[in-house]
């Protein structure tokens, strides 16, 4: 398999020699393949271009195995008790011991991934990209979080993803949720896998006709390499409402891949990146207006402190047979010092001749008139400056039904600001 | 008492006041009117205490205390405080987070306890009331799509509010219709007491209709040429600022 690659590095060679010892599926088998003809992307693969992963890897360490027992026992200390439904990954394995049993809620089905599971083949389809199969190669102990057609869940699920063993690992999380037709809910997907090691995790949600989805990703912490897939379908009339709130990783590439499979189909996107030192965080969307009459509103901000690099790629694709399509992308940048970096590519690739679409990116500093106008109320400038990054930053929140993930966001944002860091 | 000695400021190199001093006592209302481009924002601004001003010669004293050596927020804290003539808007910040980190930053900076929420609330309603800001105004984000009468509002508010030792009114009158503007000097109107001392900048003698000054100062090149009662507005209303401009030539 290695012969395929010219000139492996450390981190390819450890990866495709810790596959050819596992018996697998055709999914697995199928996307090992691939990536072992790809490599891990580098600066030369445009979508990774400000992300070079390849360089950044040095070595990809060895597999998370399953959490034992007393992995489990430490894990579950870091759970403090909520009002949520609460779903937990451990080293990227679910843990139905740490998970809230859902067995008696109506309509809800949480069971573990398997092997060549149907529901993914689908969604998968158009998302290509390295890091994608090579989660799909080595993913193992995900699960699939299932809400029957027109079944309207209030409370929200909380999928949290904890690391567990210690040491460099490797960490290859898989989740599944799928909302039938008419299905309501909301999701909040806490990543907290941190420290050393290397964490390729993803989600693919598939909402049926008529759907509608919160859902809100808290990246705080973060390995110190972490790539984040996100891959989501429409089908008709579905509504998606996602926000990503990403601070505290050393180096996060966070890839959307959503496509707008069905007409009418609504997908309100934001996010909201707070960096500090030398952290580094890349967002990548690549949307696809699959149908005719979709519409598509996507607001990306950053605040970049220290020396901190943010990086924003968006892609609206609007083939030639999604006529009146919608769509608008944003993303602005604040920065707070003359050392951090923002690089923003929204790109419109439009085929169809009956659209509205545009995009914008805008990088500036925080206005010295508006900072002056509050100190000369007496505010202190560092306050001044931390009302005004919340204020830039907590936008990307709005568009959330959900009042609740509103509002965890909006604290934590609080908590994070409140440490003096973006001032 | 505000106490102006002998400053000057220079912006970018270039001198805008050259050498102006003045007093203003507790309780009194002082106006300074002047020419476009004779220095009078600027002086606004130094007092308050705004970046990019070299303040190359003189003192700024506010009750005995210096004020040069202070941040903006310090110099609120010592009862400064200045009517922006384009106050500003800020998005995504709603008023009342804004108000209330002012009230209680000040409050902390004199080491008195923060307000509770009920506490702040009272004072914020009753204060609007007055000035005849409803209440869906307080909601909206700090003077966002507001009128050039609502900002003024806003601010003749916040000055309630903080209830300052001194205030500066830079061209409180710009932007307002005759409504407006009388609802605004009565606001303005209510605050004068004993204890507070009111600089009110200006081009035109209409605001002086409504707030009646004490003392008239005349603002030429960055400094004051001639200073007398209120009839020294009048006088103007007339003549012009033509014979400064001479005079100073």
């Amino acid at each position: 398999m290695g012969a395929i690659l010219q000139n492996p590095t450390q981190a390819e060679q450890d990866l495709l020699k810790s596959f050819s010892a596992e018996r697998s599926d055709t999914q697995r088998q199928a996307a090992f393949e691939r990536f072992a003809r790809a490599g891990l992307p580098s600066r030369r693969n445009e979508a990774w271009h400000y992300t070079d992963l390849r360089a950044k890897l040095r070595a990809a360490p060895p597999r998370a195995s399953r959490p034992d027992a007393s992995v489990l026992d430490q894990a579950k200390e870091k759970l403090a008790p909520v009002d949520r439904f609460r779903i937990v990954t451990v080293d990227g394995y679910f843990s139905p011991e740490l998970s809230d049993d859902l067995t008696c809620v109506q309509g809800v089905k949480l069971r573990p991934l398997v092997a060549d599971d149907a529901i993914l083949k689908r969604l998968a389809e158009g998302a290509e990209d390295a890091l994608l199969d090579l989660n799909t190669a080595f993913a193992e102990g995900g699960f699939a979080l299932e809400i029957a057609p027109e079944v309207h869940i209030d409370a929200v699920f909380e999928l949290v993803a904890l690391d567990g063993a210690l040491g460099a690992l490797g960490r290859f999380g898989r989740t599944v949720v799928v909302l039938g037709d008419g299905a309501r809910a909301a999701i909040l997907e806490t990543r907290a896998e941190s420290g050393e090691g290397f964490g390729d995790s993803a989600i693919f949600l598939s909402l049926g006709r008529g759907a509608e989805l919160d859902y809100a990703c808290r990246a705080q912490g973060g390995a110190a390499v972490e790539v984040q897939t996100f891959v989501a379908r429409l089908e008709e009339e579905a509504r998606l409402r996602a926000v990503s709130f990403l601070a505290g990783a050393p180096f996060l590439r966070r890839q959307l891949f959503i496509s707008c499979a069905g007409a009418n189909a609504e997908v309100h996107l934001a996010g909201a990146a707070l960096l500090r030192g030398r952290e580094h965080a890349d967002t990548t969307l690549a949307l696809t207006h699959d149908a005719p009459s979709c519409i598509s509103r996507e607001t990306f901000k950053y605040v970049l402190a220290d020396q901190a690099n943010g990086v924003f790629q968006g892609r609206i694709i609007v083939p030639p047979h999604a006529q009146k399509t919608d769509g608008k992308m944003l993303c602005r940048g604040l920065l707070l010092s003359d050392d951090a970096a923002m690089s923003a590519k929204p790109e419109l690739e439009i085929f169809a001749d009956d659209v509205a679409c545009g995009h914008g990116a805008a990088v500036a500093k925080l206005d010295q008139n508006q900072v002056f106008y509050m100190e000369s109320r007496g505010i202190p400038r560092e306050e001044a400056r931390a009302i005004l990054v919340e204020a830039f930053a907590a936008e990307a929140f709005d568009l959330l039904d959900d009042e609740e993930l509103r509002d965890l966001l909006k604290a934590d944002l609080a908590r994070l600001l409140a440490r003096g860091d973006f001032a | 008492m505000l106490e102006v000695k002998n400053l000057h400021v220079s912006v970018a190199g270039k001198k805008i006041i050259d050498g102006l001093s003045l007093k203003v006592a507790d309780g009194e209302v002082a106006a300074i009117m002047g020419p476009n481009g004779s220095g009078k924002s600027t002086l606004s601004y130094v007092v308050a205490g705004r970046a990019d001003y070299e303040v190359t010669e003189g003192s700024i004293r506010l009750d005995g205390v210096d004020l040069l050596d202070k941040t903006p927020a310090e110099r609120a804290a010592l009862g400064l405080f200045l009517v922006f003539q384009y106050p500003l808007e800020i998005p995504g910040v709603a008023t009342m987070t804004f108000l209330k980190a002012a009230m209680n930053a000040q409050r902390k900076a004199r080491e008195q306890a923060e307000l509770s929420t009920p506490e702040f609330m009272k004072k914020v309603r009753e204060a609007a009331a007055k000035l005849n800001i409803p209440q869906d105004m307080l909601k909206r984000p700090v003077n966002l799509g507001f009128s050039g009468g609502e900002k003024k509002r806003m601010e003749i508010l916040q000055m309630a509010l903080l209830e300052p030792k001194f205030a500066i009114l830079d061209e409180m009158d710009s932007g307002l219709d005759i409504d407006a503007l009388r609802i605004c000097a009565e606001g303005v109107n209510a605050l004068r007491s004993k204890e507070r001392g009111l600089l009110v900048i200006t081009h035109y003698q209409r605001l002086l209709d409504y707030i009646a000054p004490d003392t008239v100062h005349v603002m030429h090149k960055g400094r004051i040429v001639r200073s007398g009662g209120p009839e020294l507005a009048l006088e103007l209303e007339k003549s012009g600022y033509a014979d400064y401009a001479e005079e100073a030539a």
